[in-house]
């Protein structure tokens, strides 16, 4: 469905409704696994941002920062990947007049496989998430960040090392 | 006075401590939940508390509005990065007396009257930890140094 069909389904076709139905589709998307639809709702060179995103290496560390593209597809598909019943629940969207959209919502999956430093022991967790978007005057998404608590999620698969 | 104008006069309080002014802004009954630390309650008791801890902890605390925004609701949605040094014990970790730098999401429901009815907040503790040194999440008070 196009995102104007998505506004369009919606009864209105305001750039709050398209933006709250991009928003919501990117979520559906995500909840039925399905990537490319996630990247096929963002603009060619939206950005993304994961702000707990860090990974502690030698010498250097890797942000969780770039294109949605490069960086949040990759993201995503390992994610998919390490919890493969991985699901969300939206809780709450809130929209403006400018296609700045806040979304929070449950994300959770029993993990199958390491990911990151996290080893695998098989446990399940469910985190809170808050997702912030712009969506763009054409209906697609041109930036994404997101904030959850690292903590929590480490704690619920076992995982009790900062690094 | 717009929930914009509202969200600005808000981190600006928190950034000089002023936790008393903060609570001025909030209605009757108003409540917060701080998502990372699982706090839920009154804003004029858990927020308070919260907000109090940190200006102590943290005495030089600068905030930086990095976005901010008003959705339709009046809710306005704002991600800062907090930063300062470490001066006393903060939420269980030792002080080491290190610089930390935090970027975090806050949700604050503005009420018609411009009272805040609700605030939420959203930040990775893991990040926090790392930078002041902790290293075992079931026990923060061991720390590098």
């Amino acid at each position: 469905m196009s995102t104007d069909a998505l506004a369009a389904s919606t009864g209105t076709t305001s750039r709050e409704a398209t933006a709250r139905a991009v928003v919501t589709a990117f979520f559906d998307a995500y909840r039925a696994q399905d990537v490319e639809r996630m990247v096929d709702l963002c603009a060619g060179n939206a950005n993304f941002r994961y702000v707990p995103f860090e990974v502690w290496a030698h010498q250097r560390v890797l942000h969780g920062d770039g294109k949605v593209r490069t960086v949040g597809k990759p993201i995503w598909t390992a994610l998919i990947d390490a919890f493969p019943d991985l699901s969300n629940t939206v809780r709450r969207v809130r929209a403006d007049h400018d296609g700045n959209v806040a979304v929070e919502v449950d994300i959770g999956g029993t993990q199958a496989k390491d990911f990151g430093v996290i080893g695998c022991n098989g446990g399940r967790y469910d985190l809170a998430h808050l997702f912030l978007f712009h969506v763009a005057a054409d209906g697609l998404i041109d930036d994404i960040v997101a904030y959850w608590d690292n903590v929590d999620w480490k704690k619920q698969l076992g995982w009790l090392e900062v690094d | 006075m717009s929930a914009r104008t509202v969200a600005r006069e808000f981190f600006g309080h928190m950034e000089t401590g002023a936790v008393d002014k903060i609570i001025s802004m909030t209605a009757p009954g108003a409540v917060v939940y701080l998502v990372p630390l699982d706090v839920r309650g009154p804003m004029a008791a858990e927020g308070a508390r919260y907000l109090r801890e940190l200006a102590s902890a943290f005495p030089d605390l600068l905030i930086r509005v990095r976005r901010l925004f008003v959705t339709t609701d009046n809710t306005a949605v704002a991600e800062i990065t907090i930063d300062g040094t470490q001066a006393a014990d903060f939420l269980e970790v030792d002080n080491q007396e290190k610089h930390f730098d935090l970027d975090q999401a806050w949700l604050l429901e503005v009420a018609p009257d411009d009272r805040i009815s609700a605030v939420t907040a959203y930040w990775d503790q893991n990040q926090l930890y790392r930078r002041l040194g902790v290293k075992r999440l079931d026990n923060i008070t061991i720390t590098a140094r």
